[in-house]
């Protein structure tokens, strides 16, 4: 594309050369990644993801892996109404809900009816943008807070909806019907067929979604670039003025909020297909909540950060399930933290040391005072966790002294915060990373599901505080 | 007939009646410059011939259309386009980006064409890039090259006012609101802007209503200044007719009590 230079001056066509480039090999990898079109990443997404089958055929790896894709493609859509038109829809999941069960009535026992796929997820996308406007078109009235207590409130209500109409008389028939299953949801759903073949196992279904989830990102990346994602962007940097710019803020919202319903109706539709069913649980405020993190750890309105946000959501709290795993990544975790937070980096080298030392006191003077007292841990097999756990002392009630230790940890963080002499906390530091691994150790990798809530918790607020635009997420300001 | 036209109109907040029965016209090519002291209602008049506010009586006309019931969108389209006083620029988008996205209601490409990325849109999409880039050419070399692809927040205030107009002129408007184009610059910047604003005019055929405190620019260009006081038009016609209006001085600095006494 050529472009007329106008008003370019000396300065302005030498500014390339004043940029300074990195030599060598990181050099060239940034070029290249500069130069690289979006459709040159999404192939190698997609190559380096149809590898992962190939390497290995865990199918609990590849099932994540498939999990990420579709979580992927969900945040997308909502990163369109969230990320890019700055609507705060809480009611979001309920779309993708509409599209697995609109699925599961059109590729079930339950209703009796049994169309293509191709004829299926087009009905999808058809009733899911209908319902996005239907929802739309009143609500977008609104502003800010009331518009996301309004769809919270439809969030819920699909919910409840799809619980609860189990008996519902209708006209012309005798006996109450039962519209959606209820609880028990809708079983026994035709997986997706694609000329004529069936997916049916875990890599299949993995396939499907990676090439789907290449595909929206460069959908959504094509509406970003383009009058309308100007204008969306435009409408949520300051929608008066946007006004003022002849922009039809009502219309261009509703759009939004009808492509991110398609979005999520489509993915749901791709996961009641591989569910094989679909149930009410599966569409409740925690998965909101999964993708809301997956957006805003990314970084809203960034497309990379939707990717990585989905892999850092979903990926970190399915592996915590291993405990090996869970262990050595904990660790290489709390080892990068060290010293990417602490400077000089030589500080964090006496840091470990330090906690080192005060582990072996520590073991001497307790173990010591009453041997009795101390057992060891099983080892779960990955050398880092296991030179921790034969470093620990752990004493017999290694639960109860757990959950104490994890409250005092709270406080112990909490306090270090407070302390503002850089050598007064460093100093703070030893004892609170030493019983961090102690409640690591005793009570956390035990028990995962608690711990990747914990996580997610704790990944929001340092992000909050180190990257407050997200990992990739663009410097963003508000003053006015 | 005149290019546009403000009939009797008013306008209150509460109790506090800030534009009260107010008539006059602009004709095409002409520059009318609004003063007054804070709180005239200068701001308000702008406000209300660009929809922002639904005004309680009489009637706004331009080009032969009344604006009454159009929305804000719609009357940008009938060829009204204002910058702020108080700058509402798409901070977080690039500079090229806020030029760009004023094309939207000039611009056709459909979804399928947005997403197929056809020739069509490319076409579209290029024509608007490179008028864009005139737009900003308009203020030298300030705005452009390098600057095309760094956020809007990056640019100093004296730059932000003039990405505003050019975000104005994106709309390609027959009448330009301009709300304070010189507040916030240094004397060499404010008579650049003076220059600016004539060069509009001239070049591309514009009427402009202006807003402004400096009276070295109202005093440079103006064809005819309007005075405003408590939202009455207080005296109406040349700048030096109007600047040495004894109810213009009386409303800037007050009625001089001892002229009585002597």
């Amino acid at each position: 594309m050529s472009r007329d230079k106008i008003g370019v001056d000396q300065w302005v066509e030498q500014y390339d050369q004043r940029v300074s480039r990195a030599k060598g090999i990181q050099g060239f990898i940034e070029q290249t990644s500069r130069r690289l079109p979006v459709w040159g990443w999404l192939i190698c997404l997609v190559v380096l993801g149809a590898l992962l089958p190939v390497a290995t055929t865990n199918s609990f790896a590849i099932r994540i892996a498939g999990n990420i894709a579709l979580m992927g493609i969900l945040a997308l859509g909502l990163n369109v109404v969230a990320g890019y038109a700055g609507l705060l829809d809480l009611g979001f999941i309920a779309f993708y809900g509409i599209g697995a069960y609109v699925y599961a009535y059109l590729s079930s026992d339950f209703t009796g009816i049994h169309f293509p796929t191709w004829a299926t997820l087009i009905i999808i996308v058809v009733v899911s943008t209908l319902f996005g406007l239907l929802l739309g078109s009143p609500s977008l009235r609104l502003i800010g807070d009331y518009l996301a207590i309004v769809t919270l409130g439809f969030g819920q209500m699909f919910v409840q909806l799809t619980t609860s109409l189990t008996r519902v008389d209708l006209p012309g028939r005798d006996k109450p019907v039962d519209l959606t299953g209820g609880p028990n949801g809708i079983v026994n759903l035709d997986p997706l067929s694609i000329f004529g073949l069936k997916a049916t196992t875990v890599v299949h279904y993995y396939l499907i979604l990676l090439i789907v989830f290449a595909i929206s990102i460069l959908i959504i990346y094509h509406l970003y670039k383009s009058r309308v994602g100007r204008a969306w962007r435009a409408l949520r940097e300051d929608e008066l003025a946007a006004q003022a710019m002849g922009m039809p803020n009502h219309r261009l919202k509703l759009q939004a909020f009808a492509i991110g319903a398609a979005f999520a109706g489509f993915s749901g539709g791709l996961f009641a297909a591989w569910q094989g069913s679909v149930f009410p649980s599966n569409f409740d405020t925690t998965l909101l909540i999964t993708v809301y993190a997956i957006i805003v750890l990314g970084g809203l309105g960034s497309l990379p950060g939707v990717v990585l946000g989905a892999v850092i959501m979903i990926a970190v709290p399915d592996i915590l399930r291993n405990a090996p795993l869970a262990g050595t990544l904990f660790y290489i975790g709390v080892i990068v933290t060290l010293f990417s937070v602490i400077k000089p980096r030589w500080q964090a080298i006496v840091l470990i040391v330090a906690i080192a030392i005060f582990g072996f006191i520590l073991r001497a003077v307790l173990v010591g005072a009453n041997p009795d007292a101390f057992t060891t841990l099983k080892p779960v097999g990955a050398l880092i966790s296991d030179t921790v756990r034969s470093w620990l002392p752990i004493p017999n009630n290694a639960m109860v002294v757990g959950n104490y230790g994890f409250a005092i940890l709270i406080i112990l963080v909490l306090a270090v915060s407070r302390i503002k002499r850089p050598l007064w906390r460093l100093a703070a530091l030893v004892p609170t990373l030493y019983l961090l691994l102690f409640v690591w150790e005793t009570r956390l990798v035990a028990e995962p599901s608690i711990t990747r809530l914990l996580f997610v918790g704790v990944l929001l607020i340092v992000l909050m505080i180190y990257r407050p635009n997200g990992l990739l997420g663009q410097r963003r300001v508000e003053i006015a | 007939m005149a290019l546009f036209e403000l009939q009797n109109v008013s306008k209150h907040f509460g109790g506090l009646q800030v534009v009260n029965d107010l008539s006059f016209t602009v004709e095409k090519n002409e520059i009318v410059s609004l003063i007054g002291p804070n709180g005239a209602g200068k701001t308000t008049i702008l406000n209300l011939i660009t929809g922002l506010y639904k005004s309680d009586a009489g009637k706004i006309v331009f080009d032969g259309h009344s604006l009454s019931g159009m929305e804000v969108h719609q009357i940008t389209r009938l060829g009204i386009a204002r910058t702020f006083q108080n700058l509402r620029l798409f901070l977080n988008m690039s500079i090229i980006e806020n030029v760009m996205s004023a094309a939207y209601a000039r611009t056709h490409a459909n979804w399928f064409q947005i997403i197929a990325r056809t020739p069509g849109f490319w076409k579209e999409e290029q024509r608007i890039r490179q008028l864009a880039e005139q737009k900003l050419a308009f203020f030298g070399e300030r705005l452009v090259g390098y600057r095309y692809d760094q956020p809007a927040y990056s640019l100093s205030y004296a730059n932000r006012r003039r990405l505003e107009i050019a975000r104005a002129m994106m709309t390609e408007p027959k009448l330009l609101l301009l709300d304070e184009p010189a507040a916030g610059m240094n004397p060499k910047e404010t008579q650049e802007v003076t220059q600016l604003i004539g060069q509009l005019r001239n070049e591309l055929d514009l009427t402009i209503i202006l807003i402004e405190h400096d009276m070295g620019v109202v005093g440079g260009i103006s064809d005819r200044v309007i005075a405003l006081d408590h939202g009455e038009k207080i005296a109406e016609g040349s700048y030096e007719a109007v600047a040495t209006d004894p109810l213009v001085i009386e409303a800037y600095l007050g009625r001089n009590e001892n002229v009585g006494r002597k």
